[in-house]
């Protein structure tokens, strides 16, 4: 999945469990070889996701089966907040399944934590890449999913943040440029208010899109800060810190903030209000891409609940404004997104090796990743073919998604990777109480810098 | 109770009621209402094909069923020996028994794990069941106790001079009086099973053992929930519970009174 | 205490005990075990730290907040469930047409799964919902607000999805208990001249106070117990503002791994509930009421 832990709606359930099943498996240290059994080309492979959809799973088992038709391969989707949950028990059992998805960072199935469950893919990616395997494949993926000089898993795709998603019917509707200082967004969300229209939407909640607002806002300052202060090599309370807390305030005093920021969830209430033309801007990544192609659009509206006939919007990537007023244009940042690993106890070892592999790091594997367009593939030498796209407006469209596949080629910075759970907790926190207004921009600043200690 | 003579006073208390019962409504009528968006009914004719359905309704009416049985026989034995029957240290144990009440599953994940393991009971129903009961029986036991104070330790005595052993008396004459217990027992434990979300997915692995819990799952995707049929779901695998609760409902008022009060 | 049957009976409770006892006392030991660890939940290093945890759960001021926050729960919706239960059991007693429908339509958010009606609620109580809508069509367009998205108004609406979700349990148990007033000491009121009002005071409203003593158990036990209604409306925010015992031992256990401090708010949790549920007990029984 492209963004952390967005989501807490299912039942009271989901709750409890990961950290806390975690808990009786302690002390069960895995004893099995990673040497590869089972035959690598039959068997079957029982696969466990949160991500991709069903539909993107049964295209890439579907590709894979044409060159390894006697591999059958199973997907269960599990979602996101349970999946840790429900993956504990199973990797310490011995009916776990064969492949799993792994994420970096933090809260969810990371690889720090379940990485220790599985096979060292380095042997298998030598011997279907060559001794120079890492050539041709997005670096910190490679680094991201190596812990303690394993492999643990094989990265499937990317994805990046920091720019906007705004509405372009809406602005032209009402002869709007998009904005790239602080005025003119002010002067843009008052148009758009005049006519009963919300603004930039966002949610602050557990899933944290506001820790990409805040990047943006710190990038706008002072380029590079932000990764900074992440890897401890600056502080919060930095003027730069303090400054971005102020412009974050400012959003919501100035009326681009759409009110209620801290009661809203960016899925689905951000989400449903931007795709349904309610809210003409939002802050998403690349994987919003894919609601740019018709059919996809569809599918989502009517899953946010709107009538059928409602119009499909034009939904164009705009950069992040220069808030600050400093002359920066905030740049993206962006992580891997998931990646597969082999369970050391399965029993068809050589098998899960091979689709793990495959659509990781295989042309016809990353091209079915490619098509679907919520990520974006991890070799190289795959692109999406967005001259294809059934788009909503192709003469519109196409060269902004040109201009954000350029941009999301130049990614430097990470964008999640290196927050903790607690740091992220800790961000939450500072921006609810500087909207809240518990909270002065210093105090925030302040209270961070201490717990991020 | 209010007296109304008169109709408008009538009158009145219709509307009394109706204005006070609209809050009441309201959530479901909008819970309904989103089930309807988007696609209308063709959410629930979505929900409807999944093809596991039937399955899952199955395993979740093999899980409940087994819970209430259990239930029921841990609960009308051991209610019927805190009221009826002379144990040493009685209340320590019912104390014992009422402290878990307070537990909430998060607390309990961890350790059930490492039991279930131990047993060998894992991604197995029974890992399911039993702590689903566990988490039961304190509540159930309470009431049936209370229940059962109600009836008359005469009707035992008497049975016992007649030469009945206590099993019999149990057996005989107090379980025949104990139905709307028994309805307020199923309906509490039905509740609470069919609608557990955690224990079955966490302990139950193989996806043909799933429960009617997981069916909104189907619904939740990598980028977006589609919440009409997610509340289509959760309107279908509701239907089961009411329809118990109203066939129940009767006897559930009389054995909640009962059990509850004296 | 019953002496009528000489024979000892506690072959009778073990089932129960060792389903129940045996498992859950087993839970509580591991827990409190947990408790003394500084520890991730996964890592094989386990960091034995004695109190440190008990330490750092009574400096933390969020612990305490969240204590306030069940506190307020149980008082605010307490009284609500009790008034609209024994509103609803009085009209409903009273001669209503559709009675039936009435009953069913109060006890049903009873059997719905609250986690089922999280997203209702969020959609109802957004600052588009239908409760703003429904302000602004009636003329209090000016109370409209982002309910869920303040500290002042947040927790207010958690309790009242609490109380939607828990008047039909206090309306069943008044409804049966009132059946079981006599109608003769009613009648006897009534010929003595006494209102409704009076009756419901003075005759009615003390016969039930076995029943509300009940409430009041069941009530603080759901209190304490809270955890999805909070945690699927409103993540425990903004601000903490409706965290709850159950959030915070989610939140800490769960996504910020601290396993062990996690295990010493459920043990805190549950030193909590005993104690209330002998406080209840012991007032319980001098009153000599009930038999909760």
């Amino acid at each position: 999945m492209s963004f952390r832990s967005r989501r807490h709606s299912r039942p009271l359930a989901l709750a409890t469990a990961l950290a806390i099943t975690a808990a009786a498996l302690a002390g069960c240290s895995s004893t099995s070889s990673s040497t590869a059994s089972g035959s690598a080309t039959s068997g079957t492979v029982r696969w466990w996701g949160w991500t991709p959809d069903q539909n993107v799973a049964t295209n890439l088992i579907t590709a894979f089966n044409k060159k390894y038709p006697k591999i059958h391969v199973t997907f269960k989707k599990v979602p996101d907040q349970t999946f840790g949950a429900a993956l504990r028990p199973a990797l310490a059992s011995n009916v776990g399944p064969d492949v799993y998805n792994l994420l970096v960072g933090g809260s969810g199935a990371s690889a720090t934590i379940f990485g220790s469950k599985s096979v060292d893919l380095t042997p298998a990616m030598t011997k279907l890449r060559g001794s120079n395997w890492k050539t041709g494949l997005y670096p910190a993926g490679i680094t991201d999913f190596t812990v303690d000089g394993r492999l643990v898993a094989a990265q499937v795709g990317k994805v990046a943040a920091g720019f906007l998603w705004i509405n372009k019917d809406l602005f032209d509707k009402y002869n709007l440029t998009p904005p790239k200082t602080m005025s003119e967004w002010v002067s843009v969300c008052k148009t758009f208010r005049s006519h009963g229209l919300g603004c930039f939407k966002e949610g602050v909640d557990a899933a944290g899109f506001e820790v990409d607002t805040l990047h943006s806002i710190a990038d706008s300052i002072q380029p590079g800060w932000w990764t900074k202060v992440i890897a401890g090599k600056a502080k919060w309370t930095d003027s730069t810190g303090v400054k971005m807390w102020q412009v974050w305030k400012q959003l919501d005093t100035n009326g681009i903030l759409d009110p209620g920021a801290l009661g809203i969830q960016q899925y689905p209430d951000a989400n449903n209000a931007f795709l349904a033309g309610k809210a003409p801007m939002v802050q998403m990544g690349t994987w919003y891409r894919q609601y740019t192609s018709k059919p996809n659009l569809a599918a989502a509206l009517s899953a946010a609940g709107v009538p059928s006939d409602t119009k499909q919007i034009t939904m164009v990537p705009i950069p992040f404004p220069d808030v600050a007023g400093s002359g920066n244009t905030p740049g993206l940042f962006g992580d891997p997104d998931y990646a597969l690993a082999v369970n050391k106890k399965s029993k068809n070892i050589a098998a899960a090796t091979t689709f793990a592999l495959w659509v990781s790091s295989t042309k016809e594997g990353q091209q079915v990743i490619a098509n679907n367009l919520d990520e974006d593939p991890v070799l190289e030498s795959v692109g999406a073919d967005v001259s294809k796209l059934p788009l909503v407006d192709v003469a519109v469209q196409t060269p902004y998604l040109n201009t954000l596949a350029k941009q999301g080629g130049n990614v430097t910075q990470p964008r999640l990777a290196n927050i903790s759970p607690l740091l992220d907790e800790s961000i939450k926190n500072a921006a609810s109480t500087v909207l809240g207004g518990q909270a002065s921009p210093a105090q925030a600043a302040a209270t961070l810098q201490s717990s991020a200690k | 109770m209010f007296e109304t003579r008169r109709r408008p006073a009538r009158i009145l208390l219709q509307v009394v009621i109706t204005l006070l019962v609209i809050p009441f409504v309201f959530p479901l009528v909008a819970m309904v209402q989103g089930s309807l968006a988007g696609t209308g009914w063709n959410n629930y004719f979505v929900v409807l094909q999944i093809a596991e359905l039937p399955l899952f309704f199955r395993n979740s009416a093999i899980i409940a069923v087994s819970v209430i049985a259990i239930v029921y026989l841990c609960t009308m034995l051991a209610a019927f020996g805190f009221s009826k029957l002379r144990i040493r240290a009685k209340e320590f144990y019912f104390w014992l028994l009422l402290a878990a009440l307070t537990l909430p599953e998060v607390v309990l994940l961890a350790p059930l794990f490492a039991t279930a393991t131990t047993l060998g009971i894992y991604d197995t129903y029974l890992s399911v069941i039993l702590p689903l009961a566990a988490l039961q029986i304190p509540f159930t036991i309470l009431l049936a106790r209370n229940f059962m104070d109600g009836i008359p330790n005469e009707l035992i005595d008497a049975a016992r001079v007649d030469g009945a052993t206590t099993w019999k008396a149990f057996r005989y004459i107090v379980l025949p009086l104990t139905s709307p217990i028994a309805a307020a027992l199923v309906v509490l434990t039905l509740i609470g099973t069919w609608n557990d979300y955690l224990l079955p997915l966490v302990f139950l692995q193989d996806p043909s053992q799933q429960t009617v819990t997981q069916v909104p799952d189907f619904f939740i995707g990598a980028f977006n929930n589609d919440q009409t049929k997610i509340l289509a779901a959760a309107v279908v695998t509701a239907i089961p519970e009411i329809v118990a609760y109203l066939l129940l409902q009767r006897l559930f008022e009389r054995g909640l009174s009962a059990g509850a009060l004296k | 205490m019953n002496r009528s049957v000489r024979t000892s009976g506690f072959i009778w409770i073990l089932p129960a005990l060792v389903v129940s006892v045996g498992l859950i006392y087993y839970c509580i030991g591991y827990t409190g075990f947990i408790s003394t660890l500084k520890w991730d939940g996964v890592s094989p290093n386990q960091l034995s730290v004695g109190f440190a945890n008990y330490v750092q759960v009574f400096a933390d001021p969020v612990f305490w907040q969240s204590i306030t926050h069940t506190v307020a729960f149980f008082l605010v919706s307490f009284a609500g469930q009790v008034f609209l239960g024994l509103l609803f059991a009085l009209l409903l007693h009273s001669r209503v047409r559709g009675a039936a429908v009435y009953k069913v339509i109060v006890f049903l958010p009873v059997v719905l799964a609250p986690a089922t009606m999280a997203p209702v609620f969020r959609q109802i109580y957004a600052p588009d919902g239908q409760f703003n809508g429904v302000l602004k069509g009636v003329g209090l367009g000016f109370l409209q607000q982002p309910w869920l998205g303040q500290t002042s108004t947040s927790l207010p609406v958690i309790i009242s999805i609490a109380i939607w979700g828990g008047t039909g349990v206090a309306f069943i148990l008044y409804f049966a208990a009132m059946s079981q007033i006599e109608n003769e000491i009613l009648e006897a009121a009534r010929i003595d001249g006494a209102g409704n009002i009076r009756t419901v005071v003075s005759i009615i409203w003390p016969g039930l106070r076995g029943t509300t003593v009940a409430i009041a158990i069941l009530t603080a036990i759901s209190s304490l117990k809270t955890f999805d209604i909070p945690w699927l409306v409103s993540q425990g925010g903004p601000s903490y503002s409706t965290e709850f015992l159950g959030t915070m031992i989610y939140r800490e256990g769960v996504p910020l791994n601290a396993v062990g401090y996690a295990a010493a708010l459920s043990v805190m949790l549950l030193i909590l509930a005993v104690t209330i549920a002998i406080v209840l007990r012991l007032g319980g029984r001098e009153r000599g009421a009930v038999n909760v």
